[in-house]
């Protein structure tokens, strides 16, 4: 029989293909397979413009012709019928009448561009000119569970990858010490869906979205039990490490055996560097101030959003930082009273993202980030019970900034009541085809093979918006 | 070699390989391999005729001895008792097992060992947990609300029951897709149609507008086409449902002509979240999940262009793929209280004439023993679907499995029985080179434990397994603080757990929005739809819940007793002890003085116990004990 491989042969076999990124973190120092991690770094197709990603999800549904998005015909025809409006876009049947419903807030123009923003967003309109408004959003599902699972994964149905699954088996982890895919969820909680809004679908486990707490342990199971003190944690872990190493090396073709043994120091290495991360003892006043951490409405927005920022310069890859959780109207889901429901939200979320916004400035992370803003759907430009907004999937405002994309522009349009999008209608798969653009991934051909078919995050359509694009 | 290497050399050629040939025409695809009839082969000649323990043999040697391999040789006994038995009943054998196995001369030892296995009532959970994987089993809605389904249990207590008394294969697909118009139906055959009602469902927030309730009832509809074709014929014929499918020779027709076989079904039983399931005013029929008929008229059936309950194209008729059918099955009038279609489509399936089905599950028992499939693809043996590695070999199982009527027991002990199965598992450098993935099995497959094996070995080593069978799931501790991952039907928090917590893992209650993290991150499928292939993946999360999780820790104290009061106070035999417990053999010399070093080591800063505690946590962690040779 002839002798085993040798570490090095299987390495150069198992490599192949992989950039030269990998390759070289193979053949580091400790020897170990890392090739056989599934989060090891993968060429983009092409040349990216951002890195990571940063999706502010403002479950609910925000409103957009509250926010972003003035209509003038909603305060004429205010208290009378729209034209365009079908009993059968009500979700919630008979309380949503059609009567038209003015904005309870004043708009007025920022920036150089003049981008309309509603009076709720006072430190956001600072960042006019970062902002490229798209306010010919469009999604399937009018009812949160099947809206959201579009937003996420592009599919109404549950089962398929989400988005930040996608990018990570796209093009790996940069980030040795922390998970890919980061989420962080409001203080009330998870939205409807749970875990499945973050769900990895029909590819493997490692590319699930990691929720990170902002108080306590910020990763499940990353502390040992109370009575195991750290010494003795890491005493198991070297004999641990020495016996699985005898193991892998002994079997040098199971290359999983290696995979195992970096998983363990990476995990052992979390510990520390989760912990690091989600400690924010070392930020300054200024910073603390600036998110808002000591006031009760901005505090936990904000420090997600300092989380979120602390997460990209440490090298994950996406972020999802939601805003709302539980129940609709907990969250953005102003059936009952918009104004009292979005005047919360909104000073919730102001002050946090501005700063989130001016930090990345300050860092030079902005260029290399991608900003999302958006909810899984819009609002009715008619009332509910009133002075509610129904949930209204037709049209819908969403923003981005940074990562490569222009700033201080609108794009696409609603008709007049913001029924609609019927200018430059961008699609939720135009969406995610855009943002895989940007992080250098060409969404038809970044394929998932599962069940003898090749999926991919934009199914069938979807088209890269390229008028967003500096 | 491992999933997680297929999975990840897939990833480097995918770029490659995206481009589709477009589906073939009608009559190209009736050509397709596994459409074709079973042949009847003959075995194969082979050279060294000594190595052939059973038929299976032949097929595997043939093809090793033409690429100029060899088999490699056999395990030792200690290998294959945990092997086998980690494989048949999902727990691994006691100390006491080991020894006797290993002591026993009889020339049938090895033999009496599987009769013994296959005669557990462990094989049960152990099976029946690969057939809830296809069927998608929760105990819950998912969606919105995550409504709890009170009754669901009772389904996989079903599919368990089923697997040990080896019901006949045909009858287990008939009670599942008909179980109320299969002959002497009752309510375990009601109980079965669970089948197509384990998907997710969000009846409670479909939407108001009739528009929005049409499209929700072909969503649900479409959940129970997709699985049903996958499972038992292994066919995507749910690709066909916007369009004829983009690579099969499957029309949006077939796919509708499918759904008429199930248009007049109903759903049965409580509804999900029901909070009055536990009370006595509940008819005994209420109680069980099913999808029955109640009349025998079913409405018309029509293609929904791109799958749009708004968008009805032409009327269609109950009827079975074109490609797979040469004359259209007949359906008969329905008398009675059915339509009795889905009872025709049962029969179609499981007739010894329809050669995908036998395929189909030969290789599914075929991919567990050996940790790969002949068709790699277990869930697709249309065109898209691999190629088989050994299609005599294929074609020789379902012929054996037709022909003895449809057990898996049998078909289970011929597997294991053969030459190829009892194989060392370590690889050598000619295999590398000339079948790097062990296509043509010249070794055994190492396999990752899975998340409920993992567990439940655990539990078996600690001596803490609780073997109560059957009823309702239960809920062991999540860490509390991951619990507001789900708001509807909320997981308890708990504080401590007791011998109720430590059952099997198959009695876990399955909460699609929030699902037990130590199965999750060890690939226990996430439900949403049928899963026939679990990856094996390899990432920090999991080892953070085997170093971190309470259980574990909980787990390692119970062993490093159990080891003490098994093997008295000298450390060498407690150390065996807790070798033989964990990892089913003994120590070498050099482990044996590692582990003594490290206990006096761990002695020197806390106590004999709590040292002994630490070395049962590294055995439980360490990858000879995760890993089957």
């Amino acid at each position: 029989m002839m002798p085993p491989l040798t570490r090095r042969q299987i390495l150069q076999q198992a490599g192949a293909g992989f950039g030269s990124l990998a390759l070289q973190s193979l053949l580091g120092a400790d020897g170990l397979l890392s090739s056989t991690n599934p989060m090891a770094p993968r060429a983009p197709h092409f040349a990216p413009k951002a890195k990571s990603v940063i999706f502010l999800f403002m479950y609910g549904g925000p409103s957009h012709v509250d926010l972003f998005d003035p209509k003038p015909a909603l305060a004429k025809y205010h208290g009378r019928p729209i034209p365009l409006w079908k009993k059968e876009d009500a979700f919630m049947g008979g309380k949503t009448k059609n009567v038209a419903m003015q904005s309870p807030y004043r708009f007025t123009k920022h920036g150089q561009a003049g981008i309309d923003m509603a009076e709720v967003y006072p430190n956001l309109a600072r960042h006019a000119d970062s902002l490229c408004m798209i306010r010919s959003m469009h999604t399937e599902s009018n009812n949160h569970a099947p809206a959201l699972f579009q937003m996420n994964s592009g599919f109404v149905q549950p089962g398929r990858p989400s988005m930040g699954s996608w990018v990570t088996y796209g093009l790996g982890s940069e980030s040795e010490n922390l998970p890919a895919f980061v989420v962080l969820l409001d203080k009330l909680g998870a939205p409807v869906n749970g875990a499945l809004n973050w769900s990895n679908g029909f590819m493997p486990a490692a590319y699930q979205g990691v929720p990170f707490r902002s108080s306590g342990e910020p990763i499940a199971y990353l502390t040992p039990p109370k009575n195991v003190s750290a010494s003795q944690q890491r005493a198991r872990l070297d004999l641990l490490k020495q016996w699985n190493t005898e193991y892998a090396e002994s079997n040098p073709a199971e290359t999983a055996l290696a995979a195992r043994l970096n998983a363990y120091e990476l995990a052992y290495r979390m510990q520390m560097s989760a912990t690091e991360c989600t400690d924010l003892k070392g930020e300054s006043a200024a910073v603390r101030q600036m998110y808002g951490l000591d006031h009760a409405t901005t505090a936990h927005f904000g420090k997600n959003c300092l989380l979120a920022r602390r997460l990209v310069e440490r090298g994950v890859r996406f972020v999802q930082v939601y805003s709302g959780g539980n129940e609709g109207p907990k969250a953005w889901d102003a059936h009952d009273d918009l104004k009292r429901n979005h005047d919360l939200h909104c000073a919730e979320t102001d002050g946090p993202i501005a700063a989130l916004l001016d930090d990345l400035k300050i860092s030079g992370l902005l260029d290399t980030t991608l900003v999302v803003w958006g909810g899984e759907f819009g609002r009715s430009p008619v009332a509910e019970n009133g002075k509610g907004r129904d949930h209204h999937p037709k049209g819908f405002t969403m923003w981005m900034a940074g990562g490569g994309i222009k700033g201080g522009m609108i794009h696409g349009a609603t008709d007049e009541f913001g029924y609609a999008a019927i200018e430059n209608r961008v699609s939720v798969p135009d969406l995610h085809a855009t943002i895989l653009h940007q992080l250098g991934l060409d969404h038809e051909q970044l394929t998932y093979r599962f069940t003898g078919r090749d999926y991919r995050l934009t199914d069938v359509s979807g088209d890269v918006v390229k008028a967003l694009l500096a | 070699m491992s999933r997680v290497f297929l999975h990840l050399s897939f990833v480097c050629l995918i770029v490659t390989t995206i481009c589709h040939a477009a589906a073939p025409s009608m009559d190209e695809g009736r050509k397709h391999w596994a459409f074709q009839p079973l042949l009847k082969v003959p075995l194969p000649d082979v050279k060294q005729t000594t190595w052939p323990k059973n038929d299976i043999d032949h097929f595997i040697l043939a093809q090793l001895e033409t690429a100029g391999l060899q088999p490699s040789a056999e395990a030792d006994r200690t290998t294959l008792i945990r092997r086998v038995t980690l494989d048949l009943i999902g727990l691994p054998p006691s100390p006491a097992e080991v020894a006797d196995f290993i002591q026993d001369e009889s020339p049938r030892a090895y033999e009496a060992l599987i009769d013994r296995l296959l005669a557990s009532p462990h094989y049960g959970e152990r099976w029946g947990r690969h057939w809830l994987d296809l069927a998608r089993y929760a105990d819950t809605s998912g969606f919105h609300n995550d409504l709890d389904r009170p009754y669901a249990w009772k389904y996989r207590d079903y599919v368990i029951r089923s697997f040990n008394g080896d019901k006949p294969y045909a009858r287990f697909i008939a009670e599942q897709i008909a179980g109320d118009e299969v002959d002497g139906a009752n309510e375990q055959t009601l109980i079965a149609t669970g089948f197509c009602r384990n998907g997710s469902s969000n009846d409670d927030n479909m939407g108001k507008t009739p528009e929005a309730i049409a499209q929700y009832k072909a969503d649900q509809m479409d959940d129970v086409i997709s699985t049903t074709s996958s499972v038992f014929i292994g066919l995507t014929i749910g690709c066909a449902r916007c369009h004829d499918h983009k690579t099969e020779p499957i029309l949006a027709k077939d796919y509708y002509s499918l759904m008429a076989v199930f248009n007049g079904t109903e759903r049965l039983g409580l509804p999900s979240g029901a909070t009055d399931a536990k009370d006595k005013k509940v008819n005994d029929a209420a109680k069980v999940m099913a999808l029955v008929e109640t009349k025998p008229e079913v409405a018309a059936t029509h293609v929904l262009l791109r799958g749009l309950a708004a968008n009805k194209g032409v009327e269609v008729a109950a009827a079975m793929p074109a490609v797979l059918t040469a004359r259209p099955v007949n359906f008969p009038k329905p008398t009675g209280k059915t339509s009795l279609r889905r009872r025709t489509l049962a029969e179609w399936i499981s007739s010894p004439e329809n050669p995908l089905t036998w395929r189909v599950m030969v290789n599914r028992v075929w991919q567990h023993h050996f940790g790969q499939g002949l068709v790699t693809t277990p869930s697709n043996f249309g065109v898209s679907g691999a190629a088989p590695t050994n299609p005599e070999l294929l074609d020789f199982l379902a012929t054996q499995f037709v022909a003895n009527g449809g057990l898996l027991k049998p078909l289970h002990k011929m597997m294991l029985m053969s030459a190829a199965y009892r194989q060392q598992s370590s690889s050598h450098a000619k295999g590398q080179q000339v079948d790097p993935m062990n296509h043509r099995l010249w070794r055994m497959n190492k396999q990752r434990m899975e998340a409920e094996v993992l567990r439940d070995s655990i539990l078996t080593a600690s001596g803490q397994l609780n073997r109560t069978a059957g009823g309702p799931g239960f809920k062991p501790r999540i860490r509390p603080d991951l619990l507001d991952a789900s708001q509807r039907n909320k997981w308890p928090a708990i504080q401590a757990e007791g011998t109720e917590h430590w059952r099997r893992s198959v009695y876990i209650y399955v909460k699609r929005q929030l699902l037990m993290p130590s199965m999750e991150l060890f690939d226990a499928p996430t439900t949403t739809d049928s899963c026939a292939l679990r990856m094996q993946s390899t990432v920090p999360t999991q080892a953070l819940v085997l170093m971190n999780d309470d259980f574990v820790e909980d787990q390692a104290d119970h062993l490093a007793r159990l080891a003490k009061v098994e093997a008295g106070d000298e450390l060498a035999k407690i150390v065996e002890q807790m070798f033989m417990l964990t990892l089913s053999r003994k120590p070498t010399e050099v482990r044996m003085s590692q582990a003594v070093e490290f206990l006096k080591s761990r002695e020197h800063f806390s106590d004999r116990h709590s040292a002994l505690r630490d070395l049962s946590h590294v055995l439980l962690n360490s990858s000879e004990f995760v890993y089957i040779e």
